[in-house]
């Protein structure tokens, strides 16, 4: 009796779970299993996204087979509505309504968090620590702090679950400290399989009665993503702080009308910000907007309008604005 | 048999009767109009003896109320028209109520006090012992932007939707009103 005691005893000791530090392993190289274990597993949960001052509580479903890899969304509370994610499209469902919202993103991009698979390029703006442990949904966590170096960005903690990697909690803080958003999982499930979800969404058209294109091949995580389109923007950027680069370019109509919208997407690895630009018109006012952690910056150049908008302070959306000059007619 | 009434009406009055004889009077007197409204005499007695103030009540008063109450209209909810929505509602309804309280519990003690240069070691329960959700309601929790929130100008709200997919899980965004499509041209 002894002696099975003591095995029990050796055997939990044995399983007990090993942070990222004892384990070895640094920030940079958590963050990489992380970022490999969101795509390949299998895993489920209720998630609660604190954005804008405003909870929203949801299931997460993440299903995985052979690279392929879809993520769902159910909000438990109204509007009810399902979200899908293929890939780069992302469909979501109005219950009560029927309502169907479709959209291609230019860059996949998860409803959680998006990891850089080259961290070693960010070094020059961004530090990355496990800062300590904690119990989050009774799980025990790693806490990595993604530290800018300067001021042009945020903020970002993750609490990392030890068993399987996966991302439990995201915080994003401004340059006061103060949070600006976070989602939070209360729990968290990994599965062996979970179904993919397949909404007949092909038939839906838009007002110009043009039908949803077929996916073609995936386009790459937003790190590895260049310029894809030979269309230039109309506008050229004369200043950018450290670290961000131009990820994607298109032009086309994104109101309720065909007037089509310049939108060039910036990145600096875990920042996004996007400038758009367009024929000047009475609704827009210019200057600073914030909704939530995101901040945009208005003006007026000439005939035209352009918004500088992302996930950054508001002075780096400035900074952006700025800097930015309309190219001449013979450039 | 009048007497003992009587008696038992003015001790309870007195708050002299226990739970169990004061429920067993007013039983009694429930049944009989005239104890009713003698009770009502007594107690009026014991208002203006008490605090030299009297207000007549009508020994009807109550009992108008009661009809009053009766005759009000009974308002009944419409029922939803949509079968799928209601048994979407039904089917997470009581997931809904588990998942919140259990969110408010995670985050309230959680992320409250949380700043990047400090962070706490300690498990839930633990702070849960120290900081009672009562005292730490999630609204405590601070969102601090450099701008006053405005109304969010619709094609600001356009452009957000393009910019990222943080409104899908934004329950009070709006979004296009019909069903679109769009595509990016890739090379």
């Amino acid at each position: 009796m002894t002696v099975v005691k003591c095995f029990l005893l050796v055997l939990l000791l044995s399983i007990k779970t090993v942070s990222a530090e004892e384990s070895g392993l640094t920030a940079s190289q958590s963050l990489l299993k992380m970022a490999h274990a969101m795509q390949s597993l299998n895993y489920q949960g209720t998630v609660a996204f604190l954005r804008n001052g405003k909870l929203e509580t949801m299931k997460y479903f993440h299903a995985a087979e052979k690279g392929i890899e879809q993520e769902r969304l159910v909000s438990l509370n109204s509007p009810l509505r399902e979200v899908v994610r293929d890939s780069d499209r992302v469909s979501c469902l109005f219950k009560s309504t029927q309502q169907i919202v479709i959209d291609h993103r230019p860059v996949v991009r998860s409803f959680l968090v998006d990891i850089p698979k080259n961290l070693q390029e960010l070094s020059g703006t961004y530090n990355f620590e496990i800062v300590g442990e904690e119990e989050v949904a009774m799980l025990p966590t790693d806490v990595i702090a993604i530290q800018p170096k300067d001021n042009f960005r945020y903020v970002r903690k993750i609490w990392m679950e030890k068993q399987h990697f996966l991302p439990i909690k995201v915080v994003l803080y401004d340059l006061s400290g103060a949070t600006l958003e976070q989602f939070v999982f209360t729990d968290l499930q990994v599965k062996d399989t979970l179904p993919f979800v397949d909404f007949k969404f092909s038939d839906a058209v838009n007002r110009s009665g043009r039908k949803s294109p077929p996916d073609s091949k995936a386009p790459p995580p937003i790190a590895q993503l260049q310029s894809q389109t030979s269309v230039e923007p109309d506008f050229i950027l004369t200043e950018l702080p450290p670290g961000f680069r131009k990820i994607f370019f298109t032009r086309r109509p994104i109101h309720n009308s065909d007037q089509p919208v310049d939108h060039l997407l910036l990145s600096d690895g875990f920042s996004a910000v996007s400038i758009y630009m367009e024929h000047k018109n009475s609704d827009m006012q210019p200057g600073l907007q914030s909704v939530g952690a995101v901040n945009s910056f208005s003006r007026i150049i000439d005939d035209s309008q352009l918004t500088v908008m992302g996930e950054v302070p508001a002075k780096t959306v400035r900074f952006i604005a700025d800097g930015i000059k309309l190219k001449d007619a013979d450039e | 048999m009048y007497e003992d009434l009587n008696q038992n009406i003015s001790q309870f009055l007195d708050k002299e009767l226990d739970h169990n004889e004061a429920l067993s009077l007013l039983n009694e007197i429930q049944a009989q109009p005239e104890a009713r409204s003698k009770l009502s005499r007594y107690e009026a007695i014991s208002h203006a003896m008490k605090t030299e103030v009297f207000l007549t009540v009508r020994p009807d008063f109550s009992e108008r109320i009661k009809q009053e109450i009766q005759h009000e209209p009974t308002y009944l909810l419409p029922a939803r028209k949509l079968k799928e929505h209601k048994q979407f509602k039904r089917n997470h309804k009581i997931l809904a109520v588990a998942a919140s309280l259990a969110v408010v519990a995670v985050i309230t003690v959680q992320g409250v006090n949380e700043s990047p240069d400090k962070v706490k070691i300690a498990s839930i329960t633990g702070e849960i012992a120290q900081q009672p959700l009562v005292e730490q309601p999630s609204e405590f929790v601070s969102y601090k932007n450099e701008t006053e929130h405005s109304p969010i100008n619709a094609q600001i709200n356009d452009y957000l939707q393009a910019h990222n997919s943080s409104v899908y899980t934004n329950g009070k965004a709006n979004f296009q009103p019909y069903a679109r499509v769009t595509a990016y041209s890739r090379k």
